[in-house]
């Protein structure tokens, strides 16, 4: 059922496909910029690459973004519900941190702005 | 296969492989609209079965590329109607032009089995998919989804091609 073409076939498209999987994107894939968004509107961007924490106060609520290690996450935030908190840490370009009741969102940009196209 | 017959035999022949066709053609629709039912629990876009593709390879081997090719196109069109919309054919027919092509090159090479031809055809599949997606939204980054859809389309290839194999050795001839 299996003819030797077949595995050789196999071994090379595996192959390509570890290549494209760890080539060139695999540099891509981390972003560059923090954007936090506060109420709709851009707080402001920080750079992944600098350590540094936010604090952010609006109407008696509080959140604190940490920036470490090419990492963000949200330390502590004044919610009920500090799924924020749990989410972790996030550094890849496209991912991001919702604090929906203190309308916060913390999202990792790359160079090319937030372009992150799912194809149908 | 080989009928060395005169016209009418002939005849008799080609009708019974339009025949064969449309029924075909009817499957492949048919295992487009399960697969739209089945969705595979994968937060990816773009994974497959392919379960269609099984009526195209077993068409490719029995009939030929011609055949093969217009079932494909047939159900791709059908199947855009009905279920995907109209730019949802456009992708269809990228990879199913491209996976058509590259299945029916490695069969002509005889070297490889159905399970080869059809691994190299889900995987072509997803890249015409890409590099259409590529060109419509103008934006090369998409790419990067590719490995993904490489494995994925590889896996389900391997399935259906050993799928296939197992159904086409139990067919009876098309025609005798």
């Amino acid at each position: 059922m299996i003819k030797k073409a077949d595995i050789i076939l196999l071994i090379l498209i595996v192959a390509a496909g570890l290549i494209i999987s760890f080539g060139p994107l695999a540099k891509e894939a981390g972003g560059t910029d923090v954007r936090v968004t506060l109420d709709d509107d851009t707080y402001g961007i920080y750079s992944l690459a600098e350590d540094r924490t936010i604090t952010i106060e609006k109407d008696g609520h509080t959140n604190v973004i940490v920036i470490e290690d090419g990492t963000v996450r949200m330390e502590s935030s004044t919610c009920k519900n500090q799924i924020c908190v749990e989410h972790g840490k996030i550094s890849l370009k496209g991912d991001s941190i919702v604090c929906l009741p203190n309308r916060v969102v913390v999202e990792i940009e790359g160079e090319g702005g937030e372009a992150d196209v799912i194809s149908g | 296969m080989s009928s060395q017959a005169k016209t009418p035999r002939n005849s008799d022949r080609r009708t019974k492989l339009l025949a064969i066709s449309a029924m075909f053609a009817a499957l492949a629709l048919i295992f487009s609209y399960v697969e739209v039912l089945i969705p595979i629990p994968v937060p990816v876009p773009g994974i497959k079965l392919g379960l269609a593709n099984l009526v195209i390879i077993i068409a490719l081997y029995r009939m030929g590329f011609r055949y093969a090719f217009t079932i494909n196109m047939v159900r791709i069109v059908a199947a855009g109607l009905l279920f995907s919309g109209v730019f949802g054919m456009i992708y269809s027919f990228a990879g199913g032009i491209l996976s058509i092509i590259v299945m029916y090159l490695l069969y002509r090479t005889d070297k490889f089995s159905m399970v080869g031809v059809s691994m190299a055809g889900g995987v072509c599949h997803n890249l015409g998919q890409l590099l259409t997606a590529c060109v419509l939204l103008e934006n090369t980054g998409i790419l990067s989804y590719f490995s993904v859809l490489l494995f994925s389309g590889l896996i389900s290839g391997i399935l259906i091609g050993i799928l296939a194999y197992v159904i086409e050795k139990r067919l009876p001839p098309f025609t005798e």
